[in-house]
């Protein structure tokens, strides 16, 4: 999902810290307006990094594994600070592990923290069926994980489809991306029904971390 | 995982000396004027200069290379699909398979960017301590709550690295073995307990850090102090940037 150093073009790296600064902008705007913002910051700090950890369990898919994105459990968790965290956690990734790439990062962090904020908004509608309702909170979830995976996708094809090499044969280009928008749907289901199932612990263990 | 971006943050070099701040915007105005080429010729100019800069951080070359092991993966995946399936003009043939001239360009491009700026990035991070790295962004005016979510995320990201490793062991010891989908709603609790565990240790981080005096404004500018000789690199930097930048209008 991460887009490394080296493929796209200047003036799209420049463009995606562009895009990442406005929504950092507004994801802080919005959490300024909290009655103490900084209280949220050790919590939403602790579990940008608890994020962090849990993306590296490895989720068997015979006869691969593969680990999540978790886009939309964080937007469901963090509400506002879901963005901020996702461009912290990129940003580790790139310099500890060279995984994904610091003229990327801005790219990187919108095409998987935009979707998050998306996810945040739709977890919400839980609300609608009661904070305690099991139904609401696993169909939420569900939908907020499957959509943050899959927006996140779309927007990384369509970037890599924009900027590939002109010269690519037309007809490997269209069965490549075919093959790679295919292969993201069982990931989205995956990571979909991952949420849910975090989102329904976490309303049976601890369920002010699901309350806005 | 073991923290080993910082193993030598400690050596002495010109550029383990330069300021964090001037060596921060240099590096990164540098990384995107690398990111700015599309012309072949320069390529083997922009190699030679992360290589120089590389070889003045006094970095092992193990260090490196360990480094580029994990992305050297994307690498390889390039190196097969490009030359493959990208082009118009056949280089050669090999059995069934047709080999394109210009994907070989285009993964020359890629491959010589892609190790240029990931050697470049290594030593900007490599030679600065990241806690530094993070005060110097705060002090060119990285908004404080992120200043403040990095710093405290990375200092717990070993210790909650450390509570998964002993639960995957615990969890191991008790039989799970984890191969099949059907194990998806355990790890889903395992997830869940690592978030909980967290948030149960932010609650009593946050009042240790309130009776600390959490909440004042911290000013991390007098913690730098430009010299000539900082001010020199920056300036040496940013006219081999725009030496770059200005060879690839020309060139095209």
């Amino acid at each position: 999902m991460h887009i490394p150093d080296g493929i796209l073009p200047a003036s799209v790296c420049l463009g995606g810290y562009a895009a990442a600064a406005v929504a950092t902008w507004y994801s802080l705007r919005k959490i300024r307006q909290k009655e103490d913002p900084r209280a949220g910051i050790p919590k939403a700090s602790l579990l940008t990094a608890a994020f962090f950890v849990a993306s590296w369990i490895h989720i068997p898919v015979p006869p691969i594994s593969v680990h999540l994105v978790l886009n939309g459990l964080l937007g469901a968790v963090l509400g506002y600070y879901a963005f901020p965290a996702i461009l912290i956690g990129l940003f580790f990734q790139a310099v500890i592990f060279q995984h994904g790439g610091l003229t990327t990062l801005g790219v990187n962090a919108a095409v998987i923290g935009v979707p998050a904020i998306l996810s945040y908004y739709l977890f919400q509608v839980r609300n609608l069926f009661g904070q305690d309702s099991r139904l609401g909170t696993g169909l939420c979830g569900f939908l907020a994980g499957a959509a943050g995976i899959g927006l996140a996708a779309v927007a990384v094809l369509t970037l890599l489809i924009t900027t590939l090499p002109a010269h690519l044969d037309i007809e490997v280009e269209r069965a490549s991306i075919y093959a790679l928008a295919l292969a993201h749907v069982p990931l989205m289901v995956i990571e979909g029904v991952f949420t849910a199932l975090v989102a329904l612990f976490l309303l049976r263990v601890k369920p002010v971390l699901l309350e806005d | 995982m073991k923290p080993r971006l910082d193993e030598y943050t400690d050596l002495d070099s010109p550029l383990h000396r330069w300021e964090p701040r001037a060596k921060l915007v240099s590096l990164m105005v540098l990384i995107f004027a690398f990111s700015f080429l599309r012309d072949l010729r320069l390529l083997p100019v922009m190699l030679a200069a992360s290589g120089f800069l590389y070889f003045v951080s006094r970095l092992p070359l193990s260090f490196l290379l360990s480094r580029l092991r994990l992305p050297g993966f994307f690498l390889l995946v390039v190196a097969v699909l490009l030359p493959l399936c990208s082009g118009t003009t056949v280089l050669f043939e090999i059995g069934p398979l047709t080999v394109w001239k210009e994907g070989c360009l285009d993964l020359l491009l890629i491959g010589a960017k892609f190790v240029s700026i990931l050697t470049a990035g290594i030593v900007l991070f490599g030679t600065t301590p990241l806690l530094t790295a993070v005060k110097a962004m705060r002090a060119l005016g990285l908004p404080a709550i992120l200043a403040e979510m990095t710093l405290l995320s990375y200092r717990y990201l070993y210790e909650i690295g450390g509570d998964l490793r002993c639960l995957e062991r615990a969890m191991r010891l008790r039989g799970f073995r984890g191969r099949s989908l059907g194990s998806l709603s355990t790890l889903a609790s395992l997830s869940g307990t690592i978030l909980v565990r967290s948030y149960e240790q932010a609650e009593g981080v946050y009042k240790a850090m309130v009776l600390r005096g959490y909440g004042q404004e911290a000013s991390f500018r007098e913690e730098f102090q430009v010299r000539p000789q900082d001010l020199a690199g920056l300036l040496a930097v940013f006219l081999a940037a725009a030496g770059f930048v200005a060879a690839e209008i020309c060139l095209q």
